[in-house]
């Protein structure tokens, strides 16, 4: 909203500097953005909130500056008119849509440009001057803020008026040149026989003022602001008419200004007034809405001293209607335009705002702690975001939204996810279900950029239809640590991550788990796991197959992924007790074997431990070996079982006893050899 | 037999002496001390001697073990002190070589401002409390007094979802626009007082430029209890302000509108770069906004249902990106989500 100094000082006796006068309009809600000069003249650029549609014109900022300033507001004057007993023929068919239409019929009009004073008004406020009679209801408009709409009488199939909804398919060319198609939410001004404006948006080009224009049938009114704004939307148009209307015009100054406008009109196009007509549904008188302030809730409220006679002073100066109820109370009936102001808090910021939030006191809160609510789920997730990156990766953030078709690029066409109804492009098309088209755009990225030793993590939400669960998602790729004393170049693989993850699922107290390896479209085939908690799948994990990296350009041979589901984990008490330190040796028995390569490591160990009867308490795994030395579906295992007593000192006999059952098992069990 | 202990100490010494390792040197110290050594021959002989000759021989080898045992001891010493010194002289290490072990990775630079952030409130006596991301109608908008067909709706442009809310026929859930509707969530199931901070990702359909991101984070606080002021909300702020940006930086409140809060306001902070100057970091305003705050609507009280009346509250809520931004002068939003790691390294 632009406010020329110049303008305002019409209706405000100021003689402060523009800075001065900017700021303190900031400081009372009204934002100076910028101020600019228009012909010499400074202009105000003011960020006007949606709660303030009074401000949108000169006299309601007037006001404003009034009551900052504690000056006196002159009012502009409407003039004098005697209305014609004649009417126009006027329908109201929607009055809930159309509360007030006040309608003037003016003939004679002399078309011609505005005087200059009236246009150099308009160009400060950034409006072109076009003729009198449009420049009319501008003026009005940014003085008043009450829009105007001139039709040429004389095109007015059947001289008449009706405010109804449109009908489906109805069509109308607007001012602006666009052919538009209607439809029965949006509500327009008819003729006899169609549509000639959209109610409080738009006029229709067939019935506009135009130099040959003799009559004129002038238009005030008050249309729903919510009507307006949803067929404003509709139509994609925002115009300085309707920006009014959808937040709401004075219901009075309908005809305040409808008798402005019509002596402006009378004095400056030498327009003779034949006819009116004012509908005014639900005439009913409005019950004054009175509101009590209490100068303790005031002060109570802001931790301030405000005297009464200071709030009544404030208020008086913004419009509103004070009386005094006792010495501590007062009763303020808020002014037509101020639909915003409803209960007491209004009132209190109001005064707040126009003494200055600077000049209220400072203080700090006394905060009482609240048990109930918990952070613990914050801070353990903190701790595995510092875990993950002591271990040298990096935490990376993506948008949750995505393209539904990189699904089908990560091998995961299918997954059921979730749609966004209005997405602005494909780009946010559907809530991811996995994290894994987020990371490999990241590993994309970086290895395009020439990064390619990447260890990154996220944790974040991935979204299936029944509800968003927090995740973590991890990649790594290209060399392990680098170490100069061991200079063999090699990449990360499987179980580089698998440590990585382990550690993360221990830090949260998670034991119990085991990894089965599984398929998945994504996967190389034999080098995925899926991982179980207590027999609930929590996570996946291996390496991506090189078709997905393909379609994705990385050129990589090596991408380990990882996503493990933290929802419940970190939800949950980590569970520990103390077990007493061990007070007698462990003995421990190597064994190396060779066996086939399909069979799990999980498997011997299960059955070792199931043969160890209470003596086996740990199986260390050492060493795997797959070469020449060995056939070629087999593989060398090489492991330690740790046995120990809380008991006793076991003896060699003891332990050779069990030990022998162990690897007894495992030879006729499994096929192995003991090497 | 007769022992000449001058000369077999004159021996053992040149030999002790000229030995030129540790591992001669035990060899000598066996041949004279030790079990079948010489010392413990001439011992062993003694019960054959005369009255006479038995104090002079033992006087004499007790001497001889001693010098000995001195004499092997100092060598000891000598030959320990010389191969340490040869020892280390081989083993001298190149310490201007790097280290080798873990490099540190990085926490997202978004995060990092998130937990400190966080950590200045929970200081105050704060709890960290997070809401989901995907919300009903009724907490992003409707509890907190934001209308459907408002204007002041469109300030909170929002992601629909195609999933219907079962408990809203006609009603769809949403991705949450800012996090206030976490506010709601602590409120309905908590009595005050309460004092909580709500950090979290929200989702706004802005086209992405350097300064739009279509998905951004806040963090939220609310603080309620039965004498809650808007002086409070004053001093809180600044308490923050100076934590986080510094001691000398300025504030100012100016009042500003926000359905959930009355009266509102916004938190200016003077530029940094140019002390409030004017430049075009802060579009020649010399202030930079960073956050809405206000003292909590009573609608929002009713819509949680607590008693009329009774309670007062203050909110405040910030953008995570833009404290970022300003703090280390970063200039453009997507370097955020584009995780080139040249730059989550920097930062």
């Amino acid at each position: 909203m632009k406010l020329p100094y110049l303008w305002l000082k019409d209706y405000v006796p100021l003689n402060v500097s523009i800075e001065k006068l900017a700021h303190r309009l900031t400081m009372a809600g009204l934002e100076v953005e910028k101020i600019e000069e228009v012909d010499g003249e400074a202009v105000l650029e003011l960020e006007i909130t949606p709660n303030r549609p009074d401000c949108l014109n000169m006299v309601g900022l007037a006001r404003e500056v009034s009551a900052i300033f504690n000056k006196d507001l002159k009012f502009p004057k409407a003039g004098l008119t005697r209305w014609p007993s004649q009417k126009v023929d006027v329908k109201v068919e929607d009055p809930q849509g159309c509360p007030r239409y006040i309608a003037t019929l003016i003939r004679n009009v002399n078309i011609a440009p505005a005087p200059e004073p009236m246009q150099r008004r308009l160009q400060s406020v950034g409006l072109r001057p076009i003729n009198n009679l449009v420049d009319i209801t501008n003026f009005c408009l940014m003085e008043q803020g009450q829009p105007l709409h001139a039709f040429d009488y004389d095109k007015l199939i059947g001289g008449k008026i009706i405010v109804r909804r449109a009908h489906q398919g109805e069509e109308i060319t607007t001012l602006d040149g666009i052919r538009r198609v209607l439809d029965p939410s949006i509500l327009v001004i008819a003729d006899e026989r169609r549509a000639v404006a959209v109610a409080g948006i738009i006029g229709g080009e067939g019935t506009q003022v135009t130099e040959k224009t003799k009559n004129i049938l002038l238009e005030s009114a008050y249309f729903d602001p919510i009507l307006i704004r949803r067929a404003a939307r509709r139509l994609g148009i925002s115009t300085d008419s309707s920006y009014r209307f959808e937040r709401g015009v004075d219901a009075e100054g309908v005809e305040r200004v409808a008798i402005r406008a019509t002596v402006l009109i009378k004095d400056l196009a030498e327009g003779k007034v034949e006819a009116r007509r004012d509908v005014a549904v639900g005439k009913e008188k409005k019950a004054k809405k009175e509101i009590s302030i209490r100068n303790a809730q005031v002060n109570a409220l802001l931790g301030a001293n405000v005297s009464v006679s200071q709030s009544r002073q404030v208020l008086q100066k913004l419009g509103f209607r004070v009386s005094t109820e006792d010495k501590d109370k007062l009763v303020a009936e808020p002014p037509s335009f101020r639909g915003d102001v409803r209960r007491e808090v209004d009132l209190i910021e109001e005064i707040a705002r126009v003494i200055g939030y600077d000049a209220l006191p400072m203080d700090m809160p006394l905060v009482k702690g609240t048990t109930t609510v918990s952070s613990s789920r914050f801070h353990r997730r903190s701790r595995i975001r510092q875990a993950l990156c002591s271990q040298g990766c990096y935490e990376v953030v993506t948008y949750a939204l995505i393209n539904s078709s990189v699904l089908e690029k990560c091998g995961l066409k299918g997954h059921r996810f979730v749609r966004v109804q209005n997405p602005l492009t494909q780009e946010q098309e559907i809530l991811r279900p996995s994290m894994l088209p987020s990371l490999l755009n990241v590993v994309g990225l970086n290895v395009r950029r020439g990064e390619k030793n990447l260890r990154i993590f996220e944790i974040g939400k991935v979204y299936a239809p029944l509800g968003e669960r927090e995740t973590l998602g991890m990649i790594f790729s290209g060399q392990q640590k680098e170490d100069w004393r061991n200079p063999t170049r090699i990449d990360v693989d499987f179980y580089d991550l698998k440590g990585s993850v382990e550690a993360v699922l221990s830090m949260l107290g998670s034991d119990g788990l085991t990894w089965v390896s599984t398929d998945l479209p994504f996967f190389v085939v034999g080098q995925g796991a899926q991982i179980y908690r207590k027999d609930r799948p929590v996570g996946i994990l291996g390496r991506i197959s090189p078709d997905i990296l393909k379609a994705w350009d990385i050129k990589q041979d090596k991408v380990i992924f990882a996503q493990v589901d933290l929802e419940d984990l970190l939800g949950e008490e980590r569970h520990r007790e103390y077990h007493p330190i061990p007070a007698y040796p462990s003995v421990v028995r190597d064994v190396s074997l060779a066996i086939k390569k399909d069979i799990p490591f999980q498997r011997l160990k299960d059955l070792a431990f199931q043969e160890g009867s209470h003596l086996l308490t740990e199986i260390r795994f050492l060493e795997q070996y797959e070469g020449e030395k060995i056939s070629s579906d087999e593989r060398g295992l090489v492991f330690s079982l740790v046995y120990q007593s809380s008991q006793r000192t076991l003896t060699d006999e003891e332990v050779n006893q069990v030990h022998e059952k162990i690897c007894q098992s495992l030879v006729t069990r499994f096929g192995a050899r003991i090497r | 037999m007769s022992w000449n202990f001058e000369e077999i100490t004159l021996t053992a010494q040149n030999e002790i002496q000229s030995a030129s390792d540790l591992k001669t040197l035990e060899d000598l110290r066996i041949k004279y001390l030790g079990r079948k050594g010489l010392l413990a021959e001439i011992y062993a002989g003694l019960s054959q001697l005369s009255v006479e000759e038995k104090p002079l021989v033992g006087k004499g080898a007790n001497i001889l073990r001693n010098t000995v045992t001195a004499l092997i001891e100092q060598k000891y010493k000598d030959l320990e002190e010389k191969e340490k010194s040869q020892s280390s002289a081989k083993q001298i290490i190149d310490v201007t070589l790097p280290g080798v072990g873990v490099s540190m990775g990085h926490e997202h630079v978004l995060n990092q401002i998130v937990d400190e952030i966080c950590e200045v409130f929970e200081a105050l006596g704060f709890v960290i409390h997070e809401g989901p991301e995907v919300e009903t109608e009724f907490n992003n908008f409707t509890a907190l007094n934001i209308p459907i067909d408002h204007p002041s709706r469109d300030a909170f442009d929002t992601f629909y979802l195609e999933t219907p809310d079962p408990e809203r026929p006609g009603r769809y859930f949403l991705l949450r626009s800012h996090t206030s509707p976490g506010q709601i969530r602590v409120m309905e199931k908590f009595q005050p007082p309460l004092a909580v901070v709500i950090p979290g990702k929200v989702y706004r359909p802005d086209a992405v430029d350097a300064s739009h991101s279509f998905m951004f984070h806040q963090i939220e606080g609310l603080l309620i209890d039965k004498d809650i002021q808007f002086s409070h909300l004053k001093g809180l702020l600044s308490a923050f302000c100076k934590r986080f940006f510094g001691e000398k930086i300025q504030m100012r409140f100016r009042p500003h509108f926000f359905p959930f809060t009355e009266p509102s306001a916004e938190v200016d902070i003077s530029c940094y770069i140019c002390d409030g100057k004017g430049c075009s970091v802060c579009g020649r305003k010399g202030w930079l906004e960073i956050m809405g705050c206000g003292m909590v609507h009573p609608k929002v009280f009713e819509a949680v249902k607590y008693p009329k009346g009774k309670y007062t509250g203050l909110a405040f809520g910030m953008g995570v990106e833009r404290m970022a931004m300003l703090r280390y002068g970063i200039d453009d939003i997507r370097m955020f989500y584009e995780n080139d790691v040249r730059f989550l390294r920097q930062l």
